[in-house]
């Protein structure tokens, strides 16, 4: 498969953030985020590149932020408040059941919209 | 050397105040010294729960100031000679003390006794800052309300960031009912946000709400359920292991015919 060269996927610079980030805590940076944790609701996190979360998504997040839109949000349990990359800004529909037993999902932009799937190991 | 203990919750209303009161008096019951400070200047309240408010003559302001000695500010409490209040004052605002002095009012208090306890105003401003200034250890106060878990989540954030880890969690006026119907956060729900240790639960009671106008605190009643909740909160804070309270076991009389016949 043809990978596309973008800001995102050239820039090898990442921050890891270890434990949890709690409401009120933004994160702001230049390149990707890893959280090794959970990020709750009322927190933020802003990121150039990708943004990958060891645990359960639940506050804002914005990758992409420079305007890359093949950045992608992937997270163990992905229920955020809301979620943009790039331009694009999405929220989950209201009253959203429950989907199951969370699983890992990834978002990202295809066709101009933003999609989230189930996340599968790159082969 | 004692412990600096705040109670704090972000959220007005969750009872800061009543948890104060009720662990200070049941460490005072177990034989500790305890002293109770009251860091919400301007709207002070501690004073009025604990039925203490007709001694004060001197307050945190005027220890902070030097207009008293620190003896002569504490009052000692009518039932257990063991536990004091240090009050807030009424007419200044939050700004007549500072970071630095607390601190030191904090040093001074935790040689003296074995339990500092801080009543915490809500917000996350002046007030809370002079208020956790002093602490090493935090317990942290939430209902099982959306607003208020949000809260104590930005709360334990502040505390990590001033460098009190591990905090506390107390999760106050559960209504089992509600939470067995799927109305209420449950407990697991709370914990799996918050990720922090859980300290106790207590029910919602209405015990509660006449204590508190009575000035007695709950945990001397041994017919209210909150007060054996704090109770249990008190051992586990003198280091002993006991288990958490069981709520549902008001259930009607027919229910329990019933779970008896084991028909659940």
């Amino acid at each position: 498969m043809e990978t596309k060269i973008s800001p995102a996927n050239t820039n090898g610079d990442a921050v890891l953030l270890k434990g949890t980030l709690r409401s009120g805590q933004s994160v702001e940076y230049p390149g990707n985020v890893v959280v090794l944790g959970d990020v709750n609701p009322g927190a933020e996190i802003i990121a150039d590149g990708h943004i990958v979360v060891f645990g359960a998504l639940r506050g804002v997040v914005h990758a992409g932020a420079q305007g890359d839109d093949t950045a992608s949000i992937t997270a163990l349990e992905l229920a955020p408040t809301q979620l943009r990359i790039a331009t694009h800004i999405t929220r989950p529909p209201d009253g959203m059941a429950e989907n199951g037993p969370p699983h890992p999902e990834k978002a990202l932009i295809k066709d101009g919209m933003v999609m989230i799937e189930k996340y599968v190991a790159p082969k | 050397m004692g412990e600096v203990i705040v109670v704090t919750s972000g959220k007005g209303g969750v009872g800061k105040t009543t948890t104060t009161a009720n662990l200070g008096t049941g460490l005072a019951m177990a034989g500790k010294q305890v002293v109770m400070v009251d860091t919400d200047i301007g709207l002070r309240n501690l004073d009025v729960v604990l039925g203490l408010e007709n001694r004060i003559v001197y307050d945190i302001v005027d220890v902070v100031r030097e207009n008293c000695r620190l003896k002569q500010a504490l009052i000692k409490d009518k039932r257990y000679e063991n536990m004091y209040l240090l009050p807030a004052a009424q007419t200044k605002d939050k700004t007549a003390v500072k970071e630095e002095q607390m601190k030191v009012l904090c040093a001074r208090l935790k040689e003296e006794f074995e339990y500092v306890i801080i009543d915490c105003p809500a917000g996350i401003e002046h007030g809370f800052k002079n208020a956790i200034a002093g602490a090493n250890q935090a317990i942290v106060v939430t209902t099982p309300e959306v607003s208020a878990v949000r809260d104590a989540d930005r709360i334990i954030g502040l505390l990590e960031a001033a460098g009190i880890y591990e905090p506390k969690l107390i999760i106050n006026r559960i209504r089992p009912n509600m939470v067995q119907s799927g109305d209420m956060m449950a407990v697991e729900d709370i914990l799996e946000i918050l990720s922090i240790d859980l300290l106790g639960i207590v029910p919602d009671d209405d015990t509660i709400i006449i204590s508190t106008n009575q000035g007695e605190p709950a945990v001397t009643d041994n017919n209210s359920k909150a007060g054996r909740a704090y109770k249990n909160i008190v051992k586990r804070i003198c280091g002993e292991n006991v288990p958490l309270m069981i709520l549902t076991d008001n259930v009607g009389f027919f229910a329990r015919v019933k779970s008896f016949f084991g028909n659940k």
